[in-house]
């Protein structure tokens, strides 16, 4: 705590300054070599090499290529799976967290939390074959459906076109809404709808003056979020289509592995940029509202 | 607490229950078929298990996982607990750092990880553990900020200290202990991430457990069923016992 002491006295110089200087980063030198190494660097120099061109001079032209065809399609396929999937799983999501955390014993919320903490992270070949086991055309759903008189398979519909990856990201947002959705439901008091009752409203008064006013921010934080999810999810949208739905991700993977060859070598990098700039104005709202809202959750 | 009868959270969890088991049970169904001699068995699960690369594999998982939580552990914790103890002017700079993981995509920070590593470092897959690291950054720091942010970490420290312990010390036989439940949610969502990860292992040309299963898929389907389901199941057992040690009381927050 000497170093306190420093730090509120007269300002300082030369090398006393350093030497706070010092003291006063060296304790979190791990963690900012690491994250600068492993984090930082990887990203400059993929913001670098974005505005390379094959002859590594300055060019935007990656730039320009990343808006035209087939990677504005790409773009406007991912921005539209990204925002479906938030908007269709973050209602029944937060209501879902809603009777989970106020009606639930806390050895259901622990389970459940537990459960979606697995299937929020489920992706990939697993959850293709998940879909594919219920929902393909030789799936269990399909077949009882086809019982009913519902032939799935009838029109264009397949697990790898638009509407069959919206169904299985479901999967995964509707357990990250509930995630993240939470924590502000918990902290919703229960003297407040008390108080509130008592100064005689109505449940629905309740509702609408205190309730979806306070969890409004965080709703809208946490649908941010899915957004971002559903708009970079790349291990199962690679294991669901073949090459016939663009999606940003999946043609970044492309061109890293080779796959695909572009004129431009650096296209990719200005690909994940791109994903970068879009990600961020979700996530950084999101974080924005969460720390705002952090001031009452407490 | 008496069992109560909700039907609000009834339907709810009918609702959930069917999204969610609908396709699980779907595809457990796949994986125990015996084609060869119809009906029902344990083959797949058998053959797979059977597979040299089996063993191999979730080995592999398991300990790059392992390593991932060991540098979770030993970086956060004290730099989390230097943080709230010194008040330093750094640290609205780290806890704004640990969050920027969350702003980039896995696809764009994998091209970044693949053309910026100098070959010493993309040789070995040692690298992962470290990529894994910052993946779990944001929810790690914070699981631990808001486990120190519970207790008195002044007081502790300073009875600690006088007391005669080291830092070395402090940390790992008082802080730890106290802030057991933040440290079991961290390394159990670390641990899970990590070994569930295939975005960036397979873009970095990695193979784990998670990507081996792309191969069998091509050699055998149900097998691969099989294997999938496996992946779902080995970290729900490993996140339930994690869960189940930490006390109820240090989980939650003190109404």
């Amino acid at each position: 705590m000497t170093h306190k002491v420093i730090e509120e006295g007269a300002p300082l110089r030369g090398r006393a300054f350093l030497a706070s200087f010092i003291k006063s980063f060296l304790p979190a030198a791990p963690l900012l070599l690491i994250v600068g190494f492993f984090f930082l660097f990887p990203i400059a120099r993929l913001i670098h090499v974005s505005f390379l061109s094959n002859e590594n001079t300055f060019t935007i032209g990656n730039f320009i290529t990343a808006t035209q065809e087939p990677y504005r399609t790409g773009f406007v396929n991912s921005i539209k799976i990204g925002l479906f999937s938030a908007a269709i799983a973050a209602l029944p999501g937060a209501i879902a967290a809603y009777f989970i955390e106020t009606r639930g014993s806390s050895k259901l919320r622990r389970t459940i939390a537990v459960m979606n903490g697995v299937l929020a992270n489920t992706g990939g070949i697993p959850l293709a074959f998940m879909f594919y086991a219920a929902l393909g055309i030789q799936g269990q759903l399909t077949k009882i459906l086809k019982f009913f008189g519902w032939d799935l398979y009838s029109g264009t519909f397949s697990l790898g076109s638009f509407i069959g990856l919206l169904i299985v990201y479901l999967y995964f947002q509707l357990p990250l809404m509930i995630i993240v959705f939470s924590p502000a439901i918990v902290s919703l008091r229960r003297e407040w709808s008390e108080a509130a009752r008592n100064l005689g409203a109505s449940q629905l008064n309740y509702w609408i003056r205190i309730g979806i006013p306070l969890l409004f921010p965080s709703f809208i934080a946490s649908s941010l979020l899915l957004f971002a999810s559903g708009f970079s999810a790349y291990a199962t949208a690679n294991a669901l289509t073949v090459g016939n739905l663009p999606l940003t991700p999946l043609q970044i993977g492309g061109l890293l592995d080779g796959n695909v060859s572009a004129a431009q070598l650096n296209l990719g990098k200005a690909l994940g940029v791109v994903m970068i700039l879009i990600s961020a104005c979700a996530v950084i709202p999101y974080l924005a509202i969460q720390r705002r809202s952090a001031r009452w959750q407490k | 607490m008496k069992f109560k009868f909700h039907p609000a959270l009834a339907i709810t969890l009918l609702i959930l229950g069917f999204f969610v088991f609908v396709p699980m049970i779907s595809a457990f169904e796949y994986s125990i078929r015996t084609p060869a001699e119809g009906g029902y068995g344990w083959n797949n699960y058998l053959w797979a298990i059977r597979e040299e690369e089996f063993l191999y594999y979730i080995l592999r998982s398991l300990w790059l996982s392992g390593v991932t939580v060991l540098i979770t552990l030993f970086v956060l914790v004290p730099t989390l607990t230097w943080l709230h103890l010194s008040n330093s002017k750094v640290r609205g700079l780290i806890d704004g750092l640990s969050l920027l993981p969350l702003v980039i995509p896995v696809v764009a920070f994998a091209v970044g990880a693949q053309i910026a590593f100098p070959d010493f470092v993309k040789d070995t897959v040692l690298e992962l553990p470290f990529l894994y690291f910052v993946l779990a950054l944001p929810y790690a720091y914070r699981a631990l900020d808001i486990g120190l942010n519970a207790i008195p970490l002044k007081t502790i420290t300073e009875a600690a200290r006088s007391s005669g312990a080291n830092w070395l010390r402090t940390i790992t036989s008082v802080i730890i202990p106290v802030i057991r439940g933040s440290v079991m949610a961290t390394i159990a969502l670390t641990f899970a991430l990590s070994l569930g990860e295939f975005t960036l292992t397979v873009l970095l040309h990695w193979d784990t457990f998670p990507t081996w299963v792309t191969y069998v898929a091509q050699e055998n389907i149900l097998g691969a069923i099989a294997i999938s389901m496996m992946s779902l199941i080995i970290p729900f057992l490993i996140l339930t016992m994690v869960t189940l040690f930490i006390p109820e009381r240090s989980t939650q927050r003190r109404k």
